[in-house]
């Protein structure tokens, strides 16, 4: 028994060694000249180019030795980004516009993912059960809608989809769900559409279900989605790994958008889509441009839609 | 002796073969389920694949490093709870006034979920190892804690007495007296810490994403891969029944010498 407890102890004493070495060490650590840095992503189809980018060496090569973390969604990465767990974060856009309206200090350093523009071929758009009588987009008022997170992105693009189409956007019905849970949830009736991205996507239209609108395609041509980002603080005290950063960002999109095929094999690394799926489903853009005017579109929708409170974004403020 | 003993054996084989039973009959309801068409296969698919997604998984590097990461937290956490949670039952036990002052604060504590103190652990240690621990500390801690508190007031008045008249020093008492009679206490605090410890490391990894189980399962869901995500809660299933089993074990051994176990066995 004696030597149990003193086991015990010890094991304890060796936790709260570790526990203790483990906390706050976020800053940039610079060892030999690279430097250590931490991008908050989601683990979904819109980031494989940094995979991609970190598979093929274009941050090593440029002395940035990179870790994803994935975190709890969008929300939590800006937060972790702001207090310097993380170097670098990926979020749509519109939640960049909400945290600048709340001058939360962060900007953008480099474009993230962008819709390919075409109607029938993008990677997110809003789907019915295959039996559904919704056919056109302006069918959607009045309809419960599951979007991932309310008063964002996802509910701002659907009701341009349906104001386009001349339907009434104020009478849509947005619930929220994660995109994991939308196939299931189309499926057996609990929604009658869902806003849903890849590889949802091509999991509701292989079991039969159909696209009515793509919500981003509709808003503005070349819809930019998503961007990556870094507090302000960092642009200021280490310009110079911001610059290589968005250097070996840049490489990266532009890489993947010329290579689809690599781009697919190198989501077998970091999510578990099933094989089938990942060879069928639909590939975003990834320019290495943002769309400036796209930004602006959306700042408009979400200003319409009410979901900056009584703020304005400013871009010249949030976009590089 | 001999008679009781494999008595008691035989009745163990006849539950151990009659749980075996019933697990069989639920796989093969899994499996009959979407088979029939009651539930959709995507969303519940049958026992054969998860089965199969299972082996796919055993087979590659990253579970097993998941699976140790998940053990790795559970496992330091849990020994971070029991070393406390021992050191201040005893403490806060042995002395009537500081357990007077405590046992609100206690009793306000203790059912604060941990997952309530998710927000905090990824401001604290952002999405690592240290938001585990903190989660699977503070729920494991209150299991032994109160345990040990139940075990150190549950020492024979009588036998506390003749130690005092003795003239026992108060080590000595804790040593020879309190401990050993608070023990098996201690044991059952441990048991169901080591269970709490494996829930909390697994959903602090599903949740924000902490390197572990948890977070492969969450990589699986956002992947639509229905029967690898099945598989992978299976697994941390099996985890569960593997460190119950173990703590059972450990128990008996390690008590083979108390009145609580030594009564069990003729039972």
């Amino acid at each position: 028994m004696r030597r149990f407890i003193a086991a015990m102890a010890a094991l304890a004493l060796v936790a709260a060694g570790a526990a203790c070495g483990s906390s706050g060490d976020g800053g940039t650590t610079t060892a030999g000249g690279v430097a250590k840095v931490k991008v908050g992503i989601i683990p979904i189809v819109d980031v494989a180019p940094i995979y991609l980018g970190q598979q093929k060496g274009f941050f090593k090569t440029r002395d940035i030795e990179l870790t994803m973390e994935s975190g709890q969604g969008g929300a939590a990465i800006v937060p972790a980004v702001v207090s310097g767990q993380f170097q670098f974060g990926f979020s749509n856009i519109t939640s960049l516009l909400i945290a600048q309206t709340k001058n939360v200090p962060i900007k953008v350093v480099a474009n993230g993912v962008a819709s390919t523009g075409v109607a029938g071929k993008d990677f997110g758009g809003v789907v019915v059960r295959k039996d559904s009588p919704i056919t056109k987009p302006a069918e959607l008022a009045g309809k419960k809608v599951a979007v991932n997170t309310l008063k964002n992105i996802g509910d701002t693009v659907v009701r341009e989809s349906v104001r386009k189409a001349g339907g009434d956007p104020s009478a849509i019905n947005f619930v929220e769900m994660p995109f994991a849970n939308m196939p299931a949830a189309v499926d057996n009736g609990q929604v009658d559409a869902a806003f849903v991205v890849e590889p949802a996507l091509s999991t509701v239209t292989a079991a039969g279900g159909r696209v009515v609108a793509w919500c981003y395609v509709d808003p503005a041509p070349n819809l930019t989605v998503a961007a990556y980002f870094a507090s302000t603080k960092l642009i200021a005290d280490d310009p110079d790994l911001v610059k290589r950063f968005t250097e070996a960002m840049n490489e990266s999109l532009a890489y993947a958008d010329t290579h689809p095929d690599e781009v697919r094999g190198v989501l077998a690394s970091y999510t578990k889509i099933p094989a089938t799926v990942r060879d069928a489903l639909t590939l975003p853009k990834w320019p290495t441009e943002i769309n400036k005017a796209s930004v602006e579109t959306l700042a408009k929708l979400g200003a319409q839609d009410g979901i900056f409170g009584t703020a304005t974004p400013d871009l010249a403020k949030i976009l590089p | 002796m001999t008679q009781p003993d494999t008595a008691a054996r035989t009745i163990r084989g006849g539950r151990a073969a009659l749980g075996l039973a019933g697990l069989a009959v639920l796989l093969i309801v899994v499996e009959v389920l979407p088979r029939s068409g009651l539930v959709s296969a995507d969303f519940l698919p049958p026992t054969s694949r998860i089965v199969a997604a299972l082996g796919a998984e055993a087979a590659t590097d990253a579970f097993w490093l998941a699976v140790r990461d998940t053990l790795t937290a559970w496992a330091i956490g849990l020994a971070i709870a029991v070393a406390a949670g021992i050191a201040v039952g005893i403490v806060i036990g042995a002395v009537p006034v500081l357990r007077a002052l405590t046992a609100s604060t206690v009793e306000f504590l203790r059912p604060i979920p941990s997952v309530a103190l998710l927000p905090l652990a990824v401001l604290l240690y952002g999405s690592d190892l240290g938001s585990t621990l903190l989660l699977v500390v503070y729920a494991a801690f209150w299991q032994v804690l109160v345990q040990v508190l139940y075990g150190v007031a549950d020492v024979d008045p009588v036998a506390e007495e003749t130690a005092r008249s003795f003239r026992f020093t108060a080590w000595a008492r804790i040593r020879h007296v309190l401990w050993p009679s608070a023990l098996p206490f201690v044991f059952t605090g441990v048991r169901l810490a080591a269970s709490v410890a494996l829930v909390l490391a697994v959903t602090t990894e599903l949740v924000i994403g902490a390197p572990g189980l948890g977070a492969v399962i969450a990589v699986a869901q956002s992947s639509n891969a229905i029967p690898t995500m099945y598989a992978l809660i299976v697994v941390t299933g099996l985890l569960g029944v593997t460190i119950n089993l173990a703590a059972r074990v450990a128990e008996r051994r390690l008590l083979s010498w108390h009145q609580s176990v030594r009564g069990e066995a003729p039972a």
